[in-house]
């Protein structure tokens, strides 16, 4: 794929779509909600995406045989794919970089914020979202048989990861009774720090949800990042049963 | 330690939904360190999964297999520091070209970069690929792609190779080449195990060899052993129109297909043939190989296509 750059304006192409339907739905109103969850949706599928790249390599080059058979460990193997992937992820979030820069004029050079404390968490927050989903990604990739179950998988994650939880609208949006399932989801936590972060003071751009602080946001998406990497050490088949 | 690899009551069943495949029962031999070690049977006899259990790909489901004197259920990486492989149907990852691939995979392995460069050349001579080495592998052919598998692995410093039908599709010129490099492999005292369907070159290649039936051992041992278990020198081959009756008076018969193979001893071997060319039937006569001696075990041509036309082809 690397002699594909097309590919890398699929990763660009759903979220901003997303953006645009939710703007266009909310009226504008959604547009600093959308921005900024587009980052963590084109983060997330990139961290899952390498599902597809791993499942390739492992069913159709075989390729997994022989690093299974090598010297190399496998964390050694999946941060290797899944750094080489994040160029995918660049277009993506320098699209919403810029997008936000628009929105939330602020002091260079961090731009879009108005600390680094504020940019700070917004890209620990990314990096944590993109580092569990890799994870996440390499544990399911090491199940499948064949590339195209992957194919129905990562819209199926991103859709219970990004699009039901209130990634792209406050939490807020959804109904009292079952705003308890959105916490369910870890990008809820993820988008609150992001959101809370980054338009702190622009007061349009953000309401605080009944549930979650900063503290416990970090708390379960660290947790969270660390469960996925202890599964992905157990679990994941590196060698087959 | 004298012993690359030992397997004792190897058995694996592979359970998937709706069902299960034995692949290896009670399978028990050595690979002596140093060898070549040719493991030989028909599509599916289970030469893959054995090769994957004992290059740690694959959990054994019962019995042990100690590869360089560590257990592959539990001291996996021992063993994974000092093998390298080529799986069946293996292809090189194709974003670089074939020098910068190679070398890739040795720096991957711990090799320094002057190291890895100085023996990246070296294969990419051995092998035939200069003419290659900047092109992008994506630009490869599928003969020269699997060459390039082939050289990763012999231009590493792992002591035990594990390779799987390394020379399937290759050109009978690069095949001798992919022959030489397992040989120096040899020399430098590396063990190989290698698959193949290609029985004159499990016979060229290997000083050991074992014959997988069904997820069974039919034999296993050196070379000279093996071949003498036919114990009649000379192979004659004849078209069906003679009938088994008569030529089991020159020898021992077994047959395919429309063909009749008899074992026989010289002076046998050459009455039958001017009986048989006095008939006008087709026939040819050749010195038993190895081949003779696993169609002999098995009771049936270990492959259509290239090898059993071999047979014929011999005289
Ligand atoms: N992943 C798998 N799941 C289920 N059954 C399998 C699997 N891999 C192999 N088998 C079965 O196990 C048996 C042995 O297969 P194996 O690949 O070891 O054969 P082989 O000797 O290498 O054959 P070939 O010469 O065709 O490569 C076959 O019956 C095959 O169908
Ligand atoms: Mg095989």
């Amino acid at each position: 794929m690397r002699t594909q750059p097309l590919y890398l304006l699929n990763t660009v192409a759903s979220p901003l779509a997303f953006l645009f339907f939710v703007v266009v739905a909310s009226r504008g109103a959604l547009l600093s909600y959308g921005i900024l969850g587009g980052m963590i949706l084109t983060v997330l599928t990139t961290g899952t995406g390498i599902q597809s790249d791993l499942v390739h390599y492992k069913q159709d080059m075989k390729f997994q045989d022989v690093v299974v058979s090598s010297p190399v460990e496998a964390p050694i193997y999946v941060a290797g794919i899944a750094l080489s992937e994040f160029v995918y992820a660049v277009p993506g979030l320098v699209v919403f970089l810029l997008l936000s820069a628009v929105r939330f004029p602020g002091v260079p050079p961090t731009g879009f914020v108005y600390s680094l404390g504020g940019a700070a968490t917004l890209f620990g927050a990314l990096l944590l979202v993109w580092a569990f989903a890799s994870a996440l990604g390499f544990t399911i990739a090491t199940y499948f048989q064949d590339i195209r179950e992957t194919f129905v998988f990562s819209p199926l994650i991103s859709l219970i990861m990004t699009t039901l939880p209130p990634v792209y609208y406050p939490i807020s949006s959804i109904p009292a009774s079952i705003r308890w399932a959105a916490y369910l989801s870890p990008t809820t936590y993820a988008a609150d720090l992001v959101h809370r972060a980054v338009c702190g003071v622009h007061s349009a751009c953000y309401e605080a949800p009944s549930l979650a602080a900063a503290g416990v946001d970090w708390a379960v998406l660290l947790g969270l990042t660390a469960v996925l990497f202890f599964l992905a050490a157990t679990k994941a088949r590196w060698r087959e049963p | 330690m004298a012993d690359a690899v030992s397997s004792r009551h190897l058995s694996k069943t592979y359970a998937y939904r709706g069902g299960s495949t034995v692949a290896l029962e009670d399978v028990s031999f050595d690979i002596p360190a140093g060898e070549t070690f040719g493991l030989i049977g028909r599509n599916g006899a289970g030469k893959t999964t054995f090769l994957r259990i004992a290059a740690t790909q694959l959990l054994p489901t019962a019995g042990t297999v100690t590869v360089l004197g560590y257990d592959v259920a539990h001291e996996e990486r021992q063993i994974r520091s000092r093998i390298a492989v080529v799986p069946q149907e293996s292809r090189p990852l194709y974003f670089a070209n074939t020098e910068e691939l190679i070398v890739w995979y040795l720096r991957l392995r711990g090799m320094d970069r002057r190291e890895s460069r100085r023996r990246a050349n070296g294969v990419l001579e051995e092998l035939g690929l200069e003419d290659v080495r900047r092109r992008l592998v994506s630009r490869l052919s599928g003969g020269q792609r699997r060459r390039v598998m082939a050289a990763m692995v012999l231009a590493s410093d792992a002591d035990l190779l594990f390779l799987d039908e390394p020379t399937t599709g290759l050109d009978p010129f690069a095949r001798r080449e992919v022959w030489g490099a397992i040989q120096r492999a040899n020399r430098e005292r590396r063990t190989v195990l290698l698959t193949t369907h290609y029985l004159d070159e499990a016979e060229a290649l290997s000083s050991h060899l074992a014959l997988l039936e069904g997820g069974h051992l039919v034999v296993s041992g050196t070379r000279e052993a093996l071949r003498a278990r036919i114990q009649l020198p000379y192979r004659v081959t004849v078209d069906g129109t003679t009938g088994a009756e008569e030529l089991s008076r020159y020898g021992t018969v077994s047959g395919f297909g429309d063909l009749r193979l008899v074992f026989a001893r010289e002076r046998e071997a050459r009455e039958l043939a001017q009986l048989a060319l006095a008939r006008g039937a087709r026939l040819s006569l050749a010195p038993v190989s190895l081949e003779d001696v696993f169609l002999q075990l098995v009771g049936r041509p270990l492959d259509e296509g290239p090898e059993a036309e071999s047979a014929e082809g011999a005289a």
